[in-house]
């Protein structure tokens, strides 16, 4: 392939789906590096030597590279990308070795986005994009049928989901959110206000379940049966209690049944109960909620809001779907969904460690807490928790 | 912590990484030995690179790093760096 000097995280997110990078260079220090790096469907052969091992011997650095990754194409990447470009230019290119840089770094890295049409909609009256934040494993979504639009969980970076609005001419009707994240801060009042579309949540997450205080943000209520239409489709609210009191799935009938299903069901696992501090009691209704959905038709194809890891997730084409009944097959969690006090003690018993941060996330999207972009960026560092462990565990 | 004697200050306030470590590195090998050079970089990710650099390189020490803001309200992290062999 074409190698050029420069990429995009976007145009990374790419090569690692369709697994063609195959060499990285990481020139962050050690504790940077352990912290988070790149990650993908497939996995490149990665080398972390931090930039400033150059700087006393560049003729040792540069064989280090070449013993571990060759001479290349490698994809040197850094927090900012100022360092990788310099290692890149000043260090390895002069020496024939083939290198590009990540543009960015891991820090435009860590607020990418990478937008796909599912394919299964293109033929369909609605059509569904799903916007990836790559680097978090954080899915939002567009559904469109006509010029008329709903965003689902939408990130508090707007500008891919309103980039694609702009594209395709479209006019959001109404901004919905699953629940009330803990992993990420929403952008859904933003959203509003910039599209004047309504943003709606449950109310029964517009309580901080921590602080028992209610949101000081305006939100419209979704509630269960509530329908939305759009073009000639429509969105049934379905209200699946555990994750969250105010946890809802979305299901979208055109014709062909989309269930978008948030943090309750994932391609891999299930979400966990325990984010709002009450995993046991909430653990049995998570239970009868995803009962609930595997009720659904075998072939409705499952859209989640999250993936934990897309060397198991992500399909060939870049996207994060499947129909329900794989996922009863091949879904680690839902095989063990038998009955509900088994399942209840294995949901408790795979509970990841409790990312401190969410309790403040949460405080943001209720509008409780106000920080500035690099608080933002710190409460959202590294990959989302949401999801039980026992699913990846290798 | 002992007392040293500040051979030079590196203004690198405004440098995107790396540049503030790649003249700090150039600026350590004019002074003298058992002094120290004294780095201002407004780049918060100079705090843990000048860690790394100083386990790595033998022949530099990393006797203190603090923070401040400075007159113009830039966020400064200033690492104190002795020169310890020839």
């Amino acid at each position: 392939m074409h190698w050029k000097e420069q990429y995009r995280p976007e145009e990374v997110a790419d090569m690692l789906a369709q697994g063609v990078l195959l060499a990285v260079l990481d020139v962050r220090n050690e504790e940077e590096f352990r912290r988070w790096r790149l990650e993908g469907r497939t996995s490149p052969k990665m080398l972390n030597l931090p930039y400033f091992e150059a700087l006393e011997d560049e003729e040792a650095f540069a064989r280090r590279v070449e013993a571990e990754l060759g001479r290349g194409p490698i994809l040197v990447v850094c927090a900012k990308g100022g360092a990788s470009d310099w290692v890149a230019q000043e260090l390895l290119r002069p020496r024939g070795f083939q290198v590009a840089n990540l543009a960015g770094g891991m820090e435009a890295w860590g607020s990418a986005y990478r937008s796909r049409l599912l394919p299964e909609s293109a033929s369909d009256t609605v059509r569904i994009w799903q916007l990836d934040r790559f680097a978090r494993g954080c899915l939002h979504y567009v559904v469109a049928s006509g010029q008329e639009a709903l965003v689902i969980d939408p990130p508090r970076h707007l500008g891919p989901v309103l980039a694609l609005i702009a594209q395709h001419d479209l006019k959001v009707q109404a901004i919905l959110d699953t629940h009330a994240h803990a992993d990420h801060v929403s952008g859904g009042p933003a959203l509003a206000a910039r599209t004047g579309a309504p943003y709606y949540l449950h109310p029964y997450d517009g309580i901080h379940p921590i602080d028992v205080l209610p949101a000081a943000i305006p939100f419209a209520y979704l509630q269960d049966g509530m329908r939305f239409s759009i073009g000639s489709a429509t969105l049934e609210v379905l209200h699946i209690p555990g994750h969250t009191l105010g946890n809802t799935a979305f299901l979208v009938q055109a014709e062909r049944r989309y269930l978008f299903t948030g943090d309750s069901l994932f391609i891999q696992s299930v979400a966990r109960p325990d984010l709002g501090g009450r995993g046991e009691t909430w653990a049995p209704l998570h239970y009868r909620s995803l009962r609930r959905l595997l009720n659904l038709p075998e072939d409705t194809i499952v859209l989640p809001g999250h993936y934990a890891s897309a060397a198991r997730e992500q399909r060939t084409d870049g996207l994060f779907a499947a129909p329900l009944g794989q996922l009863r097959r091949s879904n680690a969690d839902l095989s063990l969904m038998e009955e509900e006090s088994s399942f209840v003690r294995h949901l408790l018993a795979h509970l990841p460690e409790f990312p401190p941060q969410y309790v403040d996330i949460k405080r943001v999207n209720a509008g409780l807490l106000e920080l500035d972009e690099e608080g933002l960026n710190e409460l959202e560092l590294g990959k989302n928790i949401c999801a039980l462990a026992g699913a990846y565990a290798s | 912590m002992k007392d040293f004697v500040i051979a030079q200050e590196l203004d690198a306030r405004g440098l995107q990484c790396p540049m503030p470590l790649v003249n700090a590195h150039r600026a350590i090998k004019q002074i003298p030995v058992g002094q120290v050079l004294k780095v201002l970089a407004t780049d918060r990710g100079s705090v843990l690179d000048f860690k790394g650099w100083a386990e790595t390189d033998e022949s530099i020490e990393l006797v203190k790093q603090e923070e401040y803001t400075d007159e113009q309200g830039r966020r400064v992290y200033a690492h104190y760096v002795r020169r310890v062999e020839g």
